[in-house]
């Protein structure tokens, strides 16, 4: 089982009851493989960066998954017959997390381990040596 | 004797680095944006002073955005 995010965009003719038919049938295949969609978001309509299948704007539809490639493939062979869904992109995420969850490890050991090293130094220092300095 | 630089010039850093943004996601458009001047070429690290873990994260959040028409690929 891996997680996915598979973004698609819904065109703009498309009304609020044909996105959700779309969500429906794709949380379906989904389910019906053994994953899990673990959110679906509708975005809204967005203004395209160019044009699609000769669209300026379409609605955005964000699934959020834990799947296998199966899956995924069963899934994007489904958008990509489907006529109002014009675009789609499917991303791995784990991978992403994984690096995402080192670093964040990787913070804390250091925040922790620093904060430490503070409070053991300024027993050992002792009073600074500024402050044992002679007054001139 | 060396010649002396007229001018001085300010060292450039790494945005992400500084600001410690470490999930650079091609969702962000905001964030990306920020890297695709108006010819919406990514920009090159000379210029934006961003380190080369994070320029290829970015470049390849960029493209991804790109794919799903969040960001254009060229400007027409």
């Amino acid at each position: 089982m891996r997680n996915y995010e598979i973004m698609f965009i819904v065109s703009p003719n498309a009304v609020e009851e044909d996105i959700d038919k779309i969500n429906g049938q794709i949380e379906g295949v989904i389910t019906a493989g053994g994953g899990k969609a673990e959110k679906v978001e509708k975005l809204g309509k967005r203004r395209l960066a160019y044009l699609v299948n000769k669209f300026r704007e379409g609605s955005y539809v964000l699934f959020t998954i834990q799947a296998d490639g199966a899956i995924v493939r069963e899934v994007e062979r489904r958008l990509r017959v489907m006529d109002l869904v014009i675009k789609y992109l499917t991303v791995r995420m784990d991978d992403d997390m994984k690096r995402l969850d080192k670093i964040k490890a990787h913070r804390q050991k250091r925040a922790a381990r620093r904060g430490r090293a503070h409070a053991e130094g300024a027993e050992r220092r002792g009073p600074s040596p500024v402050e044992q300095m002679p007054e001139e | 004797m060396a010649i002396q630089k007229q001018y001085y010039r300010r060292k450039k850093v790494c945005k992400f680095c500084v600001e410690r943004i470490d999930n650079i996601n091609y969702k962000d458009v905001k964030l990306l944006s920020q890297f695709v001047p108006e010819r919406s070429k990514i920009m090159p690290r000379r210029i934006s002073g961003v380190c080369t873990p994070h320029q290829r994260l970015l470049s390849d959040a960029i493209k991804k955005a790109r794919n799903i028409a969040l960001l254009p690929f060229a400007t027409e």
